[in-house]
């Protein structure tokens, strides 16, 4: 059975006469959620109502199996908020911050101090723990953001643009230590409307656009196609013959036959085409479409 | 260019116990105390508050000081001030004190963004309030009601009837100090509190708060002096020296809500709703989502 660990029911929102979400219906399961749309689609807004912050204009939301905003402060001592701007005190240290941020979330002294230790190795701040965070840089205050966002082990954290303002090995290095949090049994929701990250790292997505879901589903169903790809060593001409011979719609692009339609499995009829006319083959798979273009058909349909 | 290096050292999940909101709001207390004293801050965060301790503290000492040295060399007991009088110099000191410290305690939570840490964290606006102005109550309460338990067991030690008897002839005298120095705090805090919550800046919350309340004085006399009396209500940095005088059995008719022919009791209640005003005034501003 699917564990399911944000829902929403009819969920709305209005900052006065700006719809910002609408009946937001949602089942999302435990692991790395991507939560993709454009600038203004409503994902800090879905965030701040998982957090109990605002409170839904109409409709229901729960987070790890409990009602918000009605039991929001035993959901917040599990789930982990990383806010998309500033959120660090620059007279702080890493090392200090960090501590306090885990100790609010209802960690022990001993213990807080720990694990600040623990997750600022983690994310690479070690050496940096007991500098003011006033003089890190982007990269490392993004990092810094994170660590308070897991220092206090939740069962769910929530990042709103982790990756905001990092170069792209800073990128990187977030995006690894996002893909690796499902792994120390955190899961994740992370809001982004930089669709290739989502790709990189999230295995299901909530696409939102104009306030309202656009698509929500495993990663592989949403960008999978329906078509196959078939790369070829030869001439790819007799192999795309005999398709359509056989009743497949096929378009060849270089040496590439692509099926976009087929009576029947298509792996069965490419399987027959293939030794019928001894075509050589390089590579054979399931064509998938960026998160771009489905993003972008999605919005366009609507 | 590399800014860090992350170390693999694995994942340890906490599977100790966790103490939920009460815990939370410990530790913004036990944060509030470090922020208002400027501990593990940099040397300049802990300037104002060290130093303006320091002022409160110097009269007492030197008069310890030299009351021993005046024994020492025979000559009669001297007598400085009062405790009365040693509140009106620690209750401007302490204005000065309330309005950096309040700065301290609310407007970098807001401008830096980390009420939105503590937004995700198990707490609640009441929570988050409640634990600031306990850091700020124990701090100046401290700050106020120090000096003269210095003062009061130095005089004990000095006097010439003996330690005993002098703190069983004056023990009263340590609980109307308390109770005085929790009616400074209530005058004066609540007050300073709702000019950081609406100041983007340390120094002009404190500046307005520190402006409204040295004027509040002139103002109010001046118009209790053309026959409104009424105005010796706003009077609000005299309110707490009413109720102290009124405490320690002192007679202060020079001030201005007795001039306009208010009871201390008078003073008392203003005080109390004033607090419970402003205080409300503080959880609305804070009620907005950050």
């Amino acid at each position: 059975m699917t564990e399911w660990i944000v829902a929403a029911r009819g969920l709305g929102f209005s900052y006065g006469s700006i719809v910002a979400l609408h009946d937001v219906n949602l089942d999302v399961p435990a692991g790395c959620i991507g939560l993709v749309g454009a600038n203004g689609a409503g994902k800090t807004t879905l965030l701040k109502l998982l957090l109990g912050i605002l409170r839904p204009g109409t409709g229901s939301v729960w987070a790890l199996g409990r009602s918000i905003p009605a039991e929001a402060l035993a959901v917040r001592s599990r789930v982990g908020y990383m806010p998309e701007s500033a959120c660090l005190p620059p007279d702080q240290t890493a090392a200090d911050f960090l501590g306090y941020a885990a100790e609010l979330a209802g960690l022990p002294t001993q213990a807080a101090r720990q694990r600040a230790s623990d997750i600022l190795s983690l994310v690479g701040l070690h050496e940096e723990r007991f500098r003011h965070m006033g003089g890190f840089s982007t990269g490392m205050l993004q990092r810094a953001k994170l660590a308070q966002a897991i220092v206090h082990d939740p069962d769910l954290v929530l990042l709103d643009e982790p990756t905001a303002g990092l170069d792209p090995e800073g990128r990187e290095e977030m995006l690894g230590l996002i893909g690796r949090l499902e792994s120390f049994g955190i899961n994740s929701i992370v809001s982004s409307h930089v669709l290739t990250d989502i790709e990189r790292v999230c295995r299901w997505v909530v696409m939102l656009d104009g306030g309202r879901v656009l698509r929500s589903g495993p990663l592989t169903e949403i960008s999978a196609t329906g078509e196959v790809a078939i790369e070829v060593l030869d001439d790819p001409a007799p192999l795309a013959a005999a398709l359509t011979a056989a009743g497949a719609e096929v378009e060849v692009k270089g040496n590439t036959v692509v099926v976009r339609r087929a009576p029947g499995d298509p792996f069965d009829l490419v399987r027959d085409a293939l030794a019928t006319t001894g075509t050589a083959l390089r590579r054979l798979g399931s064509r998938r479409t960026t998160l771009e273009d489905v993003f972008l058909q999605g919005a366009g349909d609507d | 260019m590399t800014e860090g290096v992350v170390y693999d050292l694995g994942y340890r999940p906490h599977e100790g116990e966790r103490l939920g909101r009460p815990g939370a709001v410990r530790a913004l207390y036990r944060d509030g105390l470090r922020r208002v004293l400027g501990l593990r801050r940099r040397a300049r965060a802990k300037a104002l508050p060290w130093g303006l301790l320091a002022i409160a503290m110097i009269p007492a000492i030197f008069f310890v000081g030299i009351t021993v040295f005046t024994r020492e060399i025979g000559a009669e007991d001297v007598s400085f001030f009062s405790h009365a009088q040693y509140f009106d110099l620690t209750g401007t000191i302490a204005l000065l004190f309330i309005a950096a410290a309040t700065g301290e305690l609310l407007v970098p939570d807001r401008v830096h963004g980390v009420l939105q840490v503590y937004a995700s964290r198990p707490l609640t606006i009441s929570d988050y309030l409640t634990g600031r102005a306990a850091a700020l109550a124990a701090v100046v309460f401290s700050f106020m009601y120090f000096p003269h338990l210095v003062l009061f067991f130095g005089r004990a030690w000095t006097s010439s009837d003996g330690f005993g008897s002098y703190v069983a002839a004056n023990a009263e005298a340590l609980w109307q100090t308390a109770l005085s120095s929790l009616v400074y705090f209530v005058a004066l805090a609540p007050l300073a509190f709702l000019f950081a919550a609406y100041s983007k800046r340390l120094t002009l919350g404190a500046g307005a708060f520190i402006g409204v309340m040295a004027l509040s004085t002139p103002v109010a006399n001046a118009l209790v002096e053309v026959g409104f009396d009424p105005a010796g209500l706003l009077a609000l940095q005299q309110h707490p020296v009413v109720v102290k005088d009124w405490i320690l059995g002192v007679r202060s008719a020079h001030l201005v809500p007795q001039q306009a022919g208010f009871d201390p009791w008078v003073s008392l209640a203003a005080i109390v709703v004033m607090a419970m005003l402003t205080a409300g005034l503080v959880m609305r501003r804070y009620r907005r989502p950050v």
